[in-house]
């Protein structure tokens, strides 16, 4: 369904709205969270947290809003709050990134036995939070560059370079090019 | 090593599935909150009693007369005790005066516990001449109070070159507009320009905020906090003050305080604070102070051109990206990268065009080659100026809201049916360009036809 439509029913209240915006994009927030935070835990949490949110703030909503960017934007702001608040990103070193890769001890685990994202997920987590995050806003929420700079009030050179050192460093760690 | 594509698409591919665990305590939690929420708003938007008093005809008509009698009144009152200055009277002046000076401050701090917060803190002074241009000169701090990196600046009169000259690092930048951008800087007060910050605020919401006494002039002060003046944005906040002579009518202090929330609009996550003071109104001026100085041979620098946005430019942009890599890009971001002026982006720009194959840009890489890395950007800058114009045109586009989209990903030159890239000029009308890269005005209906067209 057409997302200007959901939000124009979703700003009169409607509960089914709310639920049909949190079906089609559940997935693709849940999927950046795990990216920026490497803990299905915490991701899980942080799309609880925004999707709560989200719903009582039909009256700040743009009609004319993105809605995927708006809440891909939303997970990638409250994970980096997360990681803040946990200090992970200073503690973390590259020796450390293997023990934080995918934490999690609840069902979703089997959902994401792919051994090709397993990888991919403790190379991003060996990523600088800054390009992991641009890399996951790029690619996985598909915001373009523009967007995202507007979105972080950093110039969109800087989001390009952070971008491509960060799929550049994701290659060569995919590769085991980089030693620790 | 596996090629950069492979990577972004395993990324792209990449896909975590919620489990029903959290899919039900979300939507359980959402639900609720949505419900408290819409209680909260449905309360707010109860009829009140003056909703139900103003249905009855009669008091309609009590209440239009009480209306005009005190519209009559405040007038009257407006007339007697009001300053009388007026701000249109203060731009009508500002246009008599040939060469002003005045001090400058500009402010950005972000929210200091972000991780990657930024402060940037600028000062200088300003020369406008209306008959020679402007010359600025910009300090900027080090935020841990280290040394300050200088700036000098020299614009054209005519507004179409600027040159930014940094001696420390011996770098100079000269950037070149074309006419329809230097009007377009200058409406929308980019120069530091009392008269753009002026127009702007005459054309919002704006009142007067009484007088006041600033080293030791009387002034009386106008205030606009309409969100429009700062881009329309809707999570920002804006709070502007123009503060006037009461004697001479002319701008003694403009203050701009802006603020940023986050996407919840629940804190600040950015500020900027801007203030031009000490002005010095109709100085006298002599053309050599607003010449640049010889830009000594030991100085590397680029050259940068600003080409026109208009729709001939993006087709030419859409030629040159044939001509450069054989095809269309596939999305107007890929073009973006040469609209950068700094390294990193024409890095990106390099990398293009060196992995073409195509005539055009074999002969550039060929140019480039044995070039500085300052001459290298400058050539580069220069040869893609099209694609460069093409960037700006969809960006603009999508900056104003005209619904651009771009079709490159699937659409080639054979197509000459099918719908390339697109924008709105009016509520009736889109503008097309096709495969071919011929262009013509169609209607909506008629675009959602030729939309369906597009492979999926």
């Amino acid at each position: 369904m057409n997302d200007k439509f959901l939000i124009w029913q979703f700003k009169r209240g409607s509960s089914k709205a709310l639920c049909r915006i949190y079906v089609k994009y559940e997935d693709i927030m849940l999927t950046m969270a795990v990216s920026l935070l490497n803990d299905v835990n915490a991701a899980e949490d942080v799309v609880h947290d925004v999707f709560v949110s989200f719903a009582q703030s039909a009256a700040k909503i743009s009609p004319n809003g993105n809605l995927r960017g708006y809440l891909t934007t939303c997970v990638a702001n409250l994970a980096r709050d997360r990681i803040r608040a946990q200090h992970w990103q200073e503690k973390v070193g590259l020796d450390d990134t293997e023990s934080i890769c995918l934490k999690s001890n609840g069902p979703l685990q089997t959902l994401i036995d792919d051994e090709q994202f397993r990888q991919l997920n403790c190379a991003m987590a060996k990523l600088p939070y800054e390009q992991r995050e641009v890399v996951t806003l790029h690619l996985q929420a598909g915001m373009t560059f523009e967007a995202i700079a507007l979105s972080q009030d950093i110039s969109i050179n800087t989001i390009q370079s952070r971008y491509r050192y960060g799929i550049e460093k994701l290659r060569s760690f995919l590769d085991g090019e980089v030693e620790k | 090593m596996r090629p950069l594509k492979d990577t972004e698409k395993l990324i792209k591919k990449s896909h975590i599935k919620a489990g029903s665990d959290l899919h039900q305590r979300t939507i359980n939690d959402a639900l609720q909150a949505q419900a408290e929420s819409n209680k909260k708003n449905s309360a707010l938007l109860q009829p009140n009693i003056w909703r139900i008093i103003m249905k009855s005809p009669i008091t309609k008509l009590v209440t239009a007369a009480v209306v005009i009698i005190a519209c009559v009144i405040g007038l009257s009152l407006w007339r007697t005790t009001g300053s009388g200055i007026a701000l249109a009277d203060v731009l009508a002046r500002i246009e008599q005066v040939k060469a002003f000076r005045s001090q400058w401050s500009d402010q950005w701090n972000e929210d200091p516990n972000k991780p990657y917060s930024f402060y940037y803190e600028t000062r200088g002074t300003f020369l406008q001449s209306q008959e020679y241009g402007i010359k600025s000169k910009i300090e900027q701090l080090d935020p841990n109070g280290g040394e300050s990196t200088f700036k000098e600046v020299y614009r054209s009169p005519d507004r179409k070159t600027l040159i930014v000259i940094t001696p420390k690092q011996k770098k100079y930048w000269r950037v070149e507009f074309d006419d329809s951008w230097s009007e377009q800087l200058q409406e929308q007060g980019q120069e530091r320009d009392p008269r753009a910050f002026l127009k702007r605020i005459l054309k919002y919401k704006y009142e007067s905020l009484g007088r006041a006494t600033i080293d030791g002039i009387e002034v009386e002060g106008f205030q606009t906090t309409d969100p429009n003046y700062l881009d329309n944005d809707p999570n920002s906040q804006v709070d502007v003050k123009m503060w006037v002579d009461v004697k001479t009518r002319l701008p003694v202090r403009y203050e701009e305080a802006c603020a940023w929330f986050d996407q919840m609009r629940d804190k600040i996550i950015k500020r900027a604070h801007f203030v031009m003071h000490d002005f010095q109104w109709d100085v006298p001026v002599d053309a050599a102070e607003f010449e640049p100085p010889v830009i000594p041979d030991d100085y590397t620098g680029t050259v940068v051109k600003w080409p026109a946005i208009n729709e001939e430019n993006a087709i030419q942009g859409l030629k040159q990206c044939l001509e450069f890599f054989g095809k269309y890009p596939e999305s107007i971001t890929e073009c973006g990268v040469f609209l950068f002026k700094r390294l990193a982006g024409s890095d990106l720009a390099l990398r293009s065009v060196e992995k073409s194959e195509t005539p055009a840009a074999m002969r550039l890489k060929e140019e480039l080659k044995g070039l500085s890395e300052d001459d290298k950007v400058t050539r580069l800058s220069d040869a893609t100026t099209p694609i460069r114009s093409l960037a700006r045109f969809y960006f603009e586009h999508e900056w104003d809201k005209k619904d651009p989209a771009y079709y490159g990903k699937t659409v080639t030159p054979k197509d000459a049916d099918k719908v390339l890239m697109r924008w709105k000029v009016s509520d009736n009308d889109y503008r097309v360009i096709y495969g071919d890269l011929h262009a013509e005005t169609v209607t909506p209906e008629k675009l959602a036809e030729l939309e369906k067209l597009l492979p999926k």
